[in-house]
């Protein structure tokens, strides 16, 4: 028989409220085992803390989204967010499972060209295009949806000077009834800038009106407001049709669909109250279907999703330093994970359960990460079992913009690996080492030696 | 007048069920042996011809010699019999009239029930003479055939009679010795050179034929023995072409040739050796032979009986479109059953978008039987295979709940039901058990019907015209369904619950374990996952011809330029083709809704227009890397002309020769004005199993259509360049 776990001794207040037999449940079970996978055994083997990618989730994900798309609208692709992850595997994965490449710098570029992207099948979006990165895209025949006036100026100066027509569309903002409203990124629908330079792109003799762009906020928890949007942008392709006899072959609708993460300040959690895909593509579909378009000429829809089918396939995996208490009395965990490699934990309550068996018994806790910084708070508030030093936790729904945002700050950033559906592990990233690092820096002579 | 002389020589080849001119010309000639018979037949074929125009019947059918043939054979038999004069010509000019007025009249009754009139005509025709003029005074019965030595000596002196001694002492087996004279006697002509003759034309016209003769005549000379009846009948008056002709008929003519219907032309024979002694004792009392009398019985009979089959067996299928080939029904029927099936052709898709899995198929364990067999049931699985997720509980639990429904193809609405509520998972609504239901005409008798849909969720009304991907309503939980589905059933007539109808969907892609394939007048089997193909508009374009659009090539083979230029056309039958303006080649081609299929070739081999008949045999106008195209060519196009013949002879049997087309999407690239889609092809001709392509072709298209055909074959290279 296993010996018995110690937990520390815990006291706690009677709340004088009604009595409940259950009293306080934790969240949920021990998270042993991701895939089939021994959490222990993976943190045995390289180390902690340690970013897990299921590859299967990916896939799932990716399929079932497909899937929500395709059975309501005939012409559907996905395109994979770079941002968001930008991992090789991780977006080879998603090439696998048919999508395109979705990018906003000439880096995300070149990543997507050296995954064997090819240059038609790359979406190149955000409002910081060099004339270098113009000039890649256009050789490249990739989609270039335009941000503003001057990137539209300089793709007409480039695409002229190359001879070679530019393939474009434009990003369209829009009043779609939800608060804040991105108005910083591309043409005002409203005002009337979007038509400003859909007839500016008509009228070139250099670029091609491919399709049509938006993208109207992230984290969304309102399909209807995708209703809105897929519906102003049909009137815009229906209107360019009419004026100017062009078909608009695709609408992008951009991405933004909300994951299963609980975003700070919301009282249910995520899984229970975000909106599924289904609900957005219900919302999206129907409302271009019943349209104006016939229905042997409606228009590609493209879909930029992200976060939705990333956030539930990586976790990340974690061990107690200590724990302590606070001066006002309150319990507090520090691990081995701090903000520097969890970036969403600015946004999200995230979900933390430990990978071992615990008991009933739970404590309002704070939990910190390990640097030595004053912002290093992972959860601020959260009810743990009695987590003792060297116990493991695991990190869930950290797939979204982690890998991407993360910083080398006081330590190095920690390895990352992906169970693939066989479950065999594959790292995908090493640990970060000194002599890598090192590698970018240059020391001037004079201040290569020194005595103390 | 061209038209006219060939009218003239059909109608002698018609007599061995034959358009080839070359077997007509001999058969001409064999008449000519006996050259007042001769004569006499070929004024029979005048006076009808010329008659059959005078009063204005189908030209196309006079010039096939499908009117004259029967008034040969009458205008061959009473020229043996009478001698010429003044009076006999009379009575043939009448007499071919009035065979024409029984060919006319057959047609019309038989034709009904899709049975041949044969030479029915013939046999009135002739026996009518024969009894009418045994009172006719001035009309003398010939003696030539008596003599035949003096006829000899008369066409052609000493040498004509020595040959004909020569030929008829030849060492020939006493069999065929009166397989050949049974030949002749189908002309009225009663000895072997003339049965040579009539053997070589028919081993020319048709291998297969000549084959099903032979097996005819010997199965009837075997029977004979066995059953011990008087050989005489073989022997002495040449009957025996009756077997000849039915074998010929049943076993490449009328039906398809294989091991089933040789073994049917050997069933048959004592079927007509009983008809033919019974009938000829009979008519031996009014002095009357009964000719061609149990061949027509017999083919007439099996082939209405054929008509009656409940259970379709594919190696015994009656000829649906008559080439006057054995060989080409041999090759070109299992090719164009095939490719096209045997139902006209109207380009239906499944009645959704994505992938769902069909849940039960035609003849399904459920409810898909009977008069309902051909139907389909449809619903979305996960990866895991489940309908559902969550418990699967409520209707919303299931993936194809509230997915839209679409039109399977252009039509009209004709009836709507709807306001029948969605069941409780695992309950049925028996009472009403279509549900919430749409039927749309496509096309007179082809109606679609699709159930079971959700309460409320239907768009459509009664009269509404719909387009293919209009979406009707959502999937639901009406009527008799314990799990939301949709399903999907064509049918002859316009109410819902209509008998079904097996009818195939023009093109979609099996998903079978992530291996994506298409197929083409396809009936979805059980278990499978199912999607339209995505139409690519490129391509779609690009293999979308306009009758009267002109396409013109410059072409490099061998260091030499060459222009040449297609026009598409249609006919009356609106058949559309290519016409080659430089050699008249045509080839026939048909796009149905996003297939583009070429159908059958004509001309010469070494054309442009045959390199891109045989690279675009066949195409989904839809793009997919990585997912193949494969068909079969008709065999009757293979190259190599000795090995054919001997693949003749055994086609009913089996094949050993194997045709095959692939074509592969090699490259797109999206580029607006210039984006351009790369195919391969590929072209085998084989005897083996695996063998190089013979043929590799590379065709690229632009936004203005096809742009370069390149063909490589085993020995020379050429390039086309399309010319705007």
């Amino acid at each position: 028989m296993e010996k018995q776990r110690y937990e520390r001794p815990l006291i706690q207040k009677l709340e004088n409220n009604m009595p409940n037999k259950f009293g306080t449940r934790t969240e949920s079970a021990p998270m042993t085992h991701i895939d089939d996978v021994a959490v222990k055994d993976l943190m045995d083997k390289y180390g902690s803390p340690l970013f897990v990618i299921s590859e299967k989730t990916i896939r799932t994900n990716i399929r079932k989204a497909r899937k929500a798309f395709e059975t309501r609208y005939p012409k559907v692709q996905f395109a994979w967010s770079y941002k968001t992850n930008y991992l090789d595997a991780v977006c080879r994965t998603f090439h696998q499972e048919g999508s395109w490449a979705e990018v906003v710098s000439g880096f995300e570029f070149d990543k997507a060209l050296n995954n064997k992207v090819d240059g038609s099948k790359i979406i190149f979006n955000g409002p910081d295009k060099t004339e270098d990165d113009i000039k890649k895209a256009i050789s490249n025949n990739a989609l270039i949806h335009i941000d503003h006036l001057d990137e539209l100026y300089s793709i007409q100066e480039i695409a002229g000077e190359m001879k070679k027509k530019a393939r474009v569309a434009i990003r369209v903002n829009m009043d779609t009834g939800i608060y804040p409203m991105w108005d910083r990124f591309g043409f005002n629908y409203e005002n009337g800038q979007a038509w400003d330079a859909l007839n500016k792109i008509m009228r070139s003799e250099v670029m091609v009106l491919e399709g049509l762009h938006t993208h109207i906020g992230t984290f969304m928890l309102s399909p209807n407001a995708y209703a809105v949007a897929a519906g102003k942008l049909a009137d815009l392709a229906i209107g360019v049709k009419d004026k100017y006899q062009h078909e608009i072959r695709y609408i992008d609708m951009g991405g933004g669909f909300a994951s299963k993460n609980s975003l700070k300040g919301t009282y249910l959690p995520g899984s229970d109250m975000n909106p599924s895909i289904d609900e957005f593509a219900e919302a999206i579909a129907s409302t271009l279907i019943n349209s104006n378009f016939p229905p042997d000429k409606l228009p590609l829809l493209i879909l930029e999703t992200g976060r939705a089918l990333i956030d539930d396939a990586a976790h990340l995996l974690g061990t107690v330093i200590s724990n302590k208490r606070l001066s006002d009395g309150r319990r507090t965990t520090i691990i081995d994970v701090g903000v520097n490699i969890l970036f969403t934990s600015f946004w999200y309550d995230h979900k933390i359960t430990p990978a071992q068996p615990f008991t009933q018994y739970t404590e309002n806790t704070v939990v910190y990460g390990p640097l030595c910084m004053n912002i290093d708070v992972i959860r601020d508030n959260i009810n743990l079992p009695l987590l003792n030093k060297d116990d493991h936790i695991v990190i869930q729904s950290v797939g979204a913009y982690n890998m991407t945002q993360w910083m080398q700050f006081i330590t190095l950033r920690p390895p990352i690996v992906m169970i693939d559906p066989e479950g065999e592990v594959h790292v995908i990233r090493e640990k970060e080492n000194l002599d890598r690092l090192l590698e970018f820096e240059n020391v001037p002579e004079h201040l290569k030696d020194f005595t103390l | 007048m061209q038209n006219y002389g060939r009218s003239l020589i059909s109608s002698y080849g018609q007599v061995f069920f034959s358009k080839n001119l070359v077997f007509a010309v001999i058969l001409l000639i064999v008449t000519f042996f006996d050259i007042y018979a001769g004569i006499a037949g070929l004024l029979a074929v005048v006076f009808t011809n010329t008659t059959a125009m005078f009063l204005g019947l189908n030209r196309q059918k006079i010039y096939e010699g499908v009117y004259g043939f029967n008034s040969l054979l009458v205008g061959l038999g009473i020229g043996i019999y009478y001698q010429p004069g003044p009076e006999f010509y009379i009575i043939l000019a009448l007499v071919s009239m009035i065979t024409l007025f029984f060919s006319v009249a057959f047609e019309g009754v038989l034709g009904k029930y899709g049975l041949p009139y044969l030479s029915i005509p013939f046999l009135l025709g002739i026996w009518l003479v024969v009894i009418a003029t045994k009172s006719y005074s001035t009309l003398a019965i010939s003696e030539r055939g008596v003599y035949s030595l003096n006829d000899m000596y008369a066409i052609g002196g000493m040498t004509m009679v020595r040959l004909y001694e020569w030929f008829n002492n030849l060492a020939v087996p006493e069999s065929l010795r009166i397989y050949f004279k049974s030949l002749s006697a189908i002309l009225f002509q009663y000895h072997m050179f003339a049965g040579i003759l009539i053997a070589i034309g028919l081993l020319y016209y048709s291998r297969i034929a000549f084959l099903m003769s032979l097996i005819g005549f010997y199965t009837a000379y075997y029977f004979y023995f066995f059953i011990g009846a008087d050989i005489s009948e073989l022997t002495y008056s040449y009957i025996g072409f009756n077997y000849i002709l039915t074998a010929i008929a049943i076993g490449g003519f009328f039906i398809v040739p294989s091991w089933r219907s040789t073994l049917w032309v050997v069933l048959l024979t004592p079927l007509i050796a009983i008809i033919l002694s019974s009938t000829s004792f009979l008519f031996s009392i009014f002095q009357l032979s009964v000719l061609s009398l149990p061949f027509n019985v017999i083919v007439i009979l099996f082939l209405y009986v054929l008509k009656f089959r409940e259970t379709r067996i594919e190696s015994l299928s009656p000829v649906v479109i008559q080439q006057y080939s054995p060989e080409k029904h041999a090759y070109n029927h299992n090719n164009y059953r095939e490719r096209f099936g045997s139902l006209p052709w109207f380009p239906m898709k499944l009645p959704f978008w994505g992938e769902w899995q069909v849940t039960q198929g035609h003849k399904g364990a459920h409810t898909h039987q009977k008069d309902w067999q051909h139907a389909w049931d449809f619903e979305i699985v996960d990866d895991d295979g489940k309908a559902f997720e969550n418990s699967g509980k409520r209707v919303d639990d299931y993936y194809g709940f509230n997915k839209p429904v679409t039109a399977p193809a252009d039509g009209v609405v004709v009836e709507v039901e709807d306001g029948i509520d969605d069941n409780v998972i695992g309950d049925m609504n028996l009472e009403k058990n279509w549900g919430n239901s749409v039927v749309i005409k496509h096309a007179e008798g082809l109606y679609a019907q699709i159930s079971h849909l959700k309460k409320d969720s239907i768009k459509v009304s009664a009269d509404q015209t719909v387009k293919q991907g209009e979406v009707l309503g959502h999937c639901g939980n009406s009527g008799r369904s314990p799990v939301p589905h949709i399903h999907m059933q064509f049918q002859k007539t316009p109410s819902i619950g209509s008998a079904t109808i097996s009818y195939p969907l023009s093109a979609i892609i099996i998903n079978d374990k992530s291996d994506y394939r298409f197929q083409t007048t396809a009936i979805p089997e059980l278990d499978q996952m199912v999607s339209n193909p995505v139409r690519n508009e490129l391509l779609y374009e690009a293999y979308h011809f306009i009758p009267g659009q002109t396409l013109q090539f410059e072409l490099t083979a061998e260091g030499k330029k060459q222009s040449v230029a297609w026009v598409v056309e249609s006919d009356i039958y609106k058949n559309t083709y290519f016409l080659c303006k430089q050699t008249n080649a045509k080839a026939y081609f048909r796009q149905l809704g996003d297939v583009f299929y070429f159908t059958s070739y004509e001309g010469r081999k070494n054309t442009l227009l045959y390199y891109f008949f045989l690279s675009s045999f066949k195409l989904v106008t839809a793009y997919y890397k990585d997912m193949k195209i494969t068909d079969a060519y008709p065999l009757s196009l293979y190259p190599g002309k000795f090995v054919k013949i001997l693949q003749d002879f055994c086609v009913p049997f089996f094949r050993f020769l194997h045709t095959r087309f692939e074509l592969d999407y090699a490259l797109l690239t999206e580029d607006g004005e210039d984006s351009e889609i790369i195919l391969h092809s590929e072209t085998y001709f084989t005897h083996r199993k695996t063998a190089s392509p013979d043929m590799q072709f590379t065709i690229t298209i632009g936004v203005n259509g096809i742009k370069q055909l390149s063909i490589q074959t085993e020995k020379k290279q050429i390039e086309a360049k399309r010319v705007y």
